[in-house]
C-alpha cells in the first residue's frame, strides 16, 4: 500500500540528474522564475494547481455553501444517483455525497501535508548532512537502505495498533518511513552541488558547513524538493484513503474519502454509482498533485537520443522527402557534371539544422579523394561534428540534413533513407568516436561486440568472425588479442579501447573512415600512437579519412587537405601544407597564432595570441562574415555576405573579402594584452 | 562477490533484528495488557493479573524480548490472545496466500510495465503520450477503488472470475488461478504503471548513450539495438524498480486481501491490530519483514549480476 517513491518515478528521474548541476549565478532567484514558468507552461500543471486551489477553497468554506450537513439523513432518497436535490447522489443512509466529499477534503489534504513536511523535510536534511561528509553519508545511507527494505504498510498498521487511529501522528510516522526514498532522490543532487567549485571556494573562505548547506546547496535543491513534495502529497492521500478503507480512518461519523469508498463497496451490487463521485475526486486530486510534480520535474535540457523513436524517424522521413522534392536532389547529382569516382566523397552545399528551426551548418562543400585524409578543423561549436555525422546519417534526434548533397558512389546520402544508410554504414563509411570508453557497450565483451559486427557486416560464420576479430585486433596493434576479446570495456585502458573502437570501425572493411576527434580524450603519448596507427591504416588499405579535430598538430601530422570551419561554414580549405604555411583567412591565421605547438621553439612568441570572444550561437549569426565580431582586421566591407573564392594557391578556397589585402600586407594575428584580473583568477584557481 | 554477499546477508539479518525490536516495543505500547485483551471486557482484575503473570508480562522488557527472540528463532511466535492458536502455524497457512498474491502481482506488473515502457520509449509520439496518460491515471487511482470496479465488471456484470475468496493450489490449481486473478490484476495496475515509467525513463537514458551510435555506425539493426543493447543497459534500474515494487505490492496485499476476503498475512495484520492481539501483530510484522528483505536481497544480487563491472570485481 505504501507506493514506492524512492527513485523518483514519472518523468522526473532523468530530469533531476540532468538538471543537477546548475550554474551558480542567480540560483536563489532562479527557482521562483524557472519553476513557476515551467509549471504554467504545462497544461497539466495549470490544471493541477487550479483543481487543488479550488478544492482547498471549497472545503475551507464548506460550512457556508454546502447544501447539507455531513450527518443529515434524507430517507426519501437513500442510495440515489445524481438528482436536483443531491447533485452527486446519496449513500445508504441518505447522506449527501457532495457535502460529505467536500467536508472530508480539508482533513485529507491537511494531514497529507504532514507526511510531506516530515518526509521531505527529514529526507532533505539527511541528504544535505550526508552530502557534507563521506563517513556520515555511509552511515545515513545504510540506515535509509534498511528503512526502504521494510514492509512499510505492515509497520504502519502495527503503529496504529499501538497509538490508535491518530491520523496526524500516523501520517507523520509515514513521513519518516518515506523520507528514506526522498533522501535517495535528493542525495545525488546535493552531492553534485556540494562538489561544485564555488562550494570549495566558500570552504576556503571559511564558510561553515551549515552555511554552505543553507546558502549554496539548499537553493539548488529547491526544484527537486518541490517536485518530491507534490509527489509525496499524492502518496499521502492515497495511503490515508487506503487506511480509512480498511477501517483505520477517522472515527466513524466523520467522513473520509477512503471510508466513503469502503461504504460504497458494500453497495456495489445495488448502487454502483456510489463508487464514482468519491473515487473521481480522490483520483483527480492525486492526479493534480502528480501533474504539478511532473510539470516541475520535467528537465528542459534532457540528453539527446542516438536512436530516434519510431515517431521521430517518420518525422525525419518526411523532412528528407520534402528536401528531396524541393531541390530535386537525385537529378542534380548529374547536373553538377562530374559524377565523383568510386571511393571519392564529394560534399556540395550541405546544410544541417534543427528540425523546423535553427541551422547548424550552412553551405559546406569539400572533397575527399580516395586514400587521402581531410581535416575538418575549428573550435567547439562550429559544426564540424554535425558535418561529420551527417556523412553517416547519424545526426542526433531532432537534427537533420536540410539541403545540399553528400555524393558517395553515385548516391546522395543527404537524401538517403534510413534503410539505404543501414547498407552504407560500417560497410562503406565507418565511424570512430571521441571517447572510446563511451563508444563501446559496457554490457558486452569486446569479443561479442567485434564478432557480432563482423558477422553482420561480412556475413560470415561464428568461427570465421572470431578469426577475423583476432586479426583485426592484431592489425590495430593489440598484442594479447585473445585476452582482450574476453574483457569488458571497463577493464581496458582508454588507448586500448580506442584501438578496439578502430578495429570495430574497420570490421566492415570501409572505404571511408569518419574520425570525430579520435585522440582528444587520450593521453598525449597514446595520441601519437593512435595517429600513427591511423596513418599506416590509410597507407595500407587505401581508405580515405575525414578527421574532425581542433588540434592543428593532428592536421599537420596526418591530413592531406584541410577545411577550416567557423560558425557552420567552411572559411578556408586547401592542401594542408599551403594552409599551414600560408593561411589566408584571419580565423586560420588566429588559430595558428594561438596554437602553442604550431610555433617552433625558435620563433615562439613571448605571448601566445588569443581569439577574443566565442563562436556565436547559430541564432546570432550575422548575414555578413560570421567571424567579423572577433576579427582583428574587420572592416565595413565584412558586413555583406562573403562568398568562398579561390585563394590562388592550387585548389585552395577562402571566405574573406580582405584575403588578398592581408596577403599583400603580410599581416599577422597579434597577441593582445591580457587584462590583469584575468591572470589573478588563474593564479587563484591554481592555489585552490 | 563473496564479501559482498556476506555483507548483504549480515545487513539483512540486522534489518530483521531491528524490526523485531521495533515490533516488540510497539506491541508493548498497545493499549490493554494481554490478560485484558484475551479475557475480554468484563473479566475480573484477578483473572487478568493471573493471565499476565502466566505470560510473563510483568518481567523486565529485556527478558521478555529475549524470551520471545529465543522462541522465534525456534519457529515459535507464541499463541494468539484471542483464540489461543499458534501464531506460527496460523501465519504459515497464510503466507502462501500473500506470497502468491504479491509474486503474481509483481510478475504481471513487470511483464506489463516493461512492455508498455519499452513501447512508449521506442515508438514515441502519440503512443508515448497515450501510455503516459494511462500510467498517470493508473498511479492516481487507489488500488481498492480499482479492485471494486473490477469486481463490478468481472464478477457482478459478467461472472468471469469469483468476486471473493481464495482456493489453495493443492485443492484445485485452476480455481486457485481463478481466485487470484482479480486481486492480482488489481494490484498490478499501479505496479505496472510504476514499472512502465521506470522502464521508459531507463530506455530513453540508454538510447542517449554514445555506444548506441557506435552500434548504428556498424549497421546493427534497430531491433537489435533496442531489444538487446538498450534494454540490457536499462535492465539494471528496471530490476531495481521491480524489487522496490515487490515491497509495495506485499504491503498492498493488505487491501487486496480485505477487498477479496483472502486469508493472507494482510488480513492477519488488519484483524490482529484491530483486536490488539500482541503476539499476532509482532509475528506478522517479523514474518513480513523476513519475506520482503529476503526477496529484496535476491533481486539486489540479480542486479549486481547484471552489471559486468560489479560481477567482475
Amino acid at each position: 500500500m505504501i507506493p514506492n517513491v524512492a527513485p523518483a518515478p514519472a518523468d522526473s528521474a532523468p530530469a533531476t540528474a540532468a538538471a543537477a548541476v546548475q550554474p551558480k549565478s542567480g540560483q536563489r532567484t532562479a527557482f521562483s522564475k524557472v519553476s513557476a514558468s515551467r509549471l504554467f507552461a504545462s497544461p497539466g500543471g495549470v490544471a493541477g494547481v487550479v483543481w487543488l486551489a479550488a478544492l482547498v477553497v471549497a472545503s475551507l468554506t464548506a460550512q457556508w455553501w454546502l447544501p447539507y450537513k455531513t450527518e443529515d439523513q434524507d430517507f426519501t432518497a437513500v442510495l440515489s444517483g445524481p438528482t436536483a436535490a443531491h447533485w452527486l447522489g446519496t449513500d445508504e443512509l441518505g447522506r449527501d455525497l457532495l457535502s460529505r466529499i467536500f467536508a472530508a477534503a480539508a482533513g485529507t489534504l491537511g494531514t497529507s501535508l504532514i507526511t510531506v513536511i516530515v518526509g521531505v523535510g527529514l529526507g532533505t536534511v539527511l541528504a544535505m548532512v550526508a552530502a557534507g561528509g563521506d563517513r556520515t553519508e555511509g552511515a545515513i545511507s545504510r540506515v535509509t537502505e534498511v528503512m526502504m527494505s521494510l514492509p512499510g504498510t505492515v509497520i504502519i498498521l502495527a503503529v496504529i495498533g499501538a497509538v490508535g487511529t491518530n491520523i496526524p501522528l500516523i501520517m507523520a510516522i509515514l513521513g519518516v518511513l518515506i523520507s528514506a526514498g526522498i533522501y535517495r532522490v535528493i542525495l545525488g543532487q546535493a552531492k553534485s552541488l556540494q562538489s561544485q567549485l564555488y562550494v570549495d571556494a566558500a570552504k576556503v573562505d571559511g564558510v561553515s558547513t551549515l552555511g554552505i548547506s543553507l546558502r549554496h546547496v539548499l537553493p539548488g535543491l529547491t526544484n527537486t524538493i518541490v517536485v518530491q513534495s507534490a509527489l509525496i502529497f499524492a502518496v499521502g492521500m492515497l495511503i490515508q484513503a487506503g487506511l480509512a478503507f480498511i477501517g483505520f480512518g477517522p472515527p466513524i461519523p466523520q467522513p473520509s474519502w477512503g471510508g466513503m469508498i469502503q461504504g460504497a463497496s458494500q453497495h456495489v451490487y445495488d448502487a454502483p454509482w456510489l463508487m464514482v463521485p468519491t473515487g473521481a475526486v480522490l483520483a483527480l486530486t492525486v492526479l493534480a498533485a502528480n501533474a504539478i510534480g511532473n510539470a516541475l520535474g520535467k528537465s528542459p535540457n534532457a540528453g539527446v537520443s542516438h536512436l530516434p523513436s519510431a515517431a521521430a524517424r517518420r518525422q525525419r522521413g518526411r523532412v528528407v522527402a520534402a528536401a528531396v522534392a524541393a531541390t530535386g536532389a537525385a537529378a542534380s547529382a548529374a547536373d553538377t557534371g562530374a559524377i565523383p569516382a568510386k571511393g571519392h566523397l564529394s560534399v556540395r552545399g550541405l546544410s544541417v539544422g534543427v528540425d523546423g528551426g535553427t541551422p547548424l551548418v550552412t553551405g559546406v562543400s569539400f572533397d575527399v579523394e580516395q586514400g587521402t585524409v581531410l581535416g575538418l578543423v575549428g573550435e567547439s561549436g562550429c559544426g564540424k561534428t554535425m558535418t561529420a555525422l551527417s556523412l553517416l546519417g547519424l545526426l542526433p534526434a531532432g537534427v537533420s540534413a536540410t539541403g545540399g548533397q553528400i555524393l558517395w558512389n553515385g548516391k546522395n546520402l543527404a537524401a538517403a533513407t534510413e534503410r539505404d544508410m543501414e547498407g552504407i554504414r560500417g560497410r562503406d563509411i565507418a565511424l570512430i568516436s571521441q571517447e572510446p570508453m563511451r563508444a563501446l557497450d559496457p554490457m558486452f565483451t569486446v569479443g561479442y561486440q567485434l564478432t557480432a559486427a563482423i558477422r553482420r557486416l561480412l556475413k560470415v560464420g561464428k568461427a570465421e568472425a572470431r578469426a577475423e576479430a583476432l586479426s583485426l585486433l592484431e592489425k590495430v596493434g593489440i598484442v594479447d588479442a585473445k585476452r582482450i576479446l574476453k574483457t569488458y570495456p571497463h577493464q581496458i585502458s582508454g588507448g586500448m579501447a580506442q584501438r578496439v573502437a578502430i578495429a570495430l570501425a574497420l570490421s566492415g572493411r570501409p572505404r571511408l573512415l569518419v574520425a570525430d576527434e579520435p585522440t582528444t580524450a587520450l593521453d598525449v603519448t597514446v595520441q601519437a600512437e593512435i595517429l600513427s596507427l591511423l596513418r599506416s591504416l590509410v597507407k595500407d588499405s587505401g581508405m580515405s579519412v575525414v578527421m574532425v579535430t581542433h588540434d592543428l598538430g593532428v592536421v599537420a601530422d596526418i591530413c592531406d587537405n584541410v577545411a577550416v570551419m567557423y560558425a557552420g561554414q567552411v572559411v578556408e580549405s586547401g592542401r594542408t601544407a599551403n594552409i599551414l604555411d600560408n593561411p589566408r583567412h584571419p580565423y586560420t591565421l588566429a588559430l595558428l597564432a594561438a596554437d602553442p605547438h604550431a610555433n617552433t621553439a625558435a620563433d615562439m612568441p613571448e605571448r601566445l595570441a588569443t581569439i577574443s570572444g566565442q563562436v556565436p550561437q547559430p541564432k546570432d549569426w550575422p548575414t555578413g562574415c560570421r567571424f567579423m565580431a572577433r576579427c582583428q582586421f574587420a572592416g565595413s566591407a565584412c558586413a555583406a555576405p562573403v562568398p568562398l573564392l579561390s585563394s590562388g594557391s592550387e585548389d585552395g578556397l577562402v571566405r574573406c573579402v580582405k584575403a588578398d589585402e592581408l596577403a599583400v600586407e603580410g599581416l599577422e594575428w597579434l597577441a593582445t594584452e591580457v587584462p590583469t584580473h584575468h591572470v589573478m583568477k588563474i593564479v587563484e584557481k591554481d592555489l585552490a | 562477490m563473496a564479501l559482498f554477499i556476506t555483507k548483504r546477508l549480515l545487513m539483512a539479518l540486522a534489518t530483521v533484528l531491528v524490526v523485531a525490536v521495533l515490533a516488540f516495543l510497539l506491541v508493548h505500547a498497545m493499549p490493554g495488557s494481554p490478560g485484558a485483551v484475551s479475557l475480554g471486557a468484563g473479566a475480573s482484575q484477578e483473572a487478568i493479573d493471573e493471565v499476565n503473570a502466566r505470560l510473563g508480562w510483568n518481567d523486565p522488557l529485556l527478558a521478555q524480548f529475549f524470551r520471545w527472540l529465543g522462541d522465534a528463532v525456534q519457529g515459535n511466535l507464541g499463541s494468539s490472545l484471542i483464540d489461543g492458536r499458534s501464531v506460527s502455524a496460523d501465519l504459515g497457512n497464510r503466507l502462501p496466500v500473500t506470497a502468491s498474491l504479491a509474486a503474481g502481482a509483481t510478475v504481471l506488473s513487470a511483464v506489463l510495465g516493461i512492455g508498455l515502457g519499452v513501447t512508449a520509449a521506442v515508438r514515441g509520439g502519440m503512443v508515448d503520450r497515450i501510455v503516459g496518460g494511462i500510467c498517470g491515471l493508473a498511479v492516481a487511482l487507489p488500488a481498492f477503488w480499482i479492485g471494486i470496479i473490477f469486481v463490478y465488471l468481472f464478477a457482478i456484470q459478467s461472472s468471469v472470475f469469483p468476486a471473493t475468496g481464495y482456493v489453495p493450489f493443492e485443492v484445485s490449481p485452476q480455481d486457485w488461478g481463478m481466485s487470484l486473478a482479480l486481486p492480482v490484476i488489481t494490484l498490478a495496475v499501479g505496479g505496472a504503471a510504476f514499472i512502465a515509467r521506470q522502464t521508459r525513463a531507463s530506455m530513453l537514458e540508454a538510447l542517449q548513450q554514445e555506444h548506441i551510435r557506435t552500434l548504428r555506425a556498424t549497421a546493427t539493426s534497430t531491433w537489435k539495438i533496442l531489444y538487446i543493447h538498450a534494454l540490457r543497459y536499462a535492465s539494471l534500474p528496471i530490476v531495481a524498480g521491480i524489487a522496490l515494487q515487490f515491497i509495495g505490492l506485499f504491503g498492498g496485499s493488505v487491501i487486496a486481501e480485505q477487498l477479496f476476503a483472502m486469508p493472507g498475512l494482510g488480513q492477519a495484520v488488519q484483524t490482529s491490530v484491530s483486536t490488539h492481539d500482541a503476539p499476532a501483530v509482532q509475528g506478522v510484522v517479523v514474518i513480513a519483514t523476513v519475506v520482503v528483505v529476503a526477496v529484496n536481497l535476491v533481486l539486489e544480487l540479480a542486479t549486481k549480476f547484471l552489471d559486468p563491472k560489479l560481477r567482475a570485481s
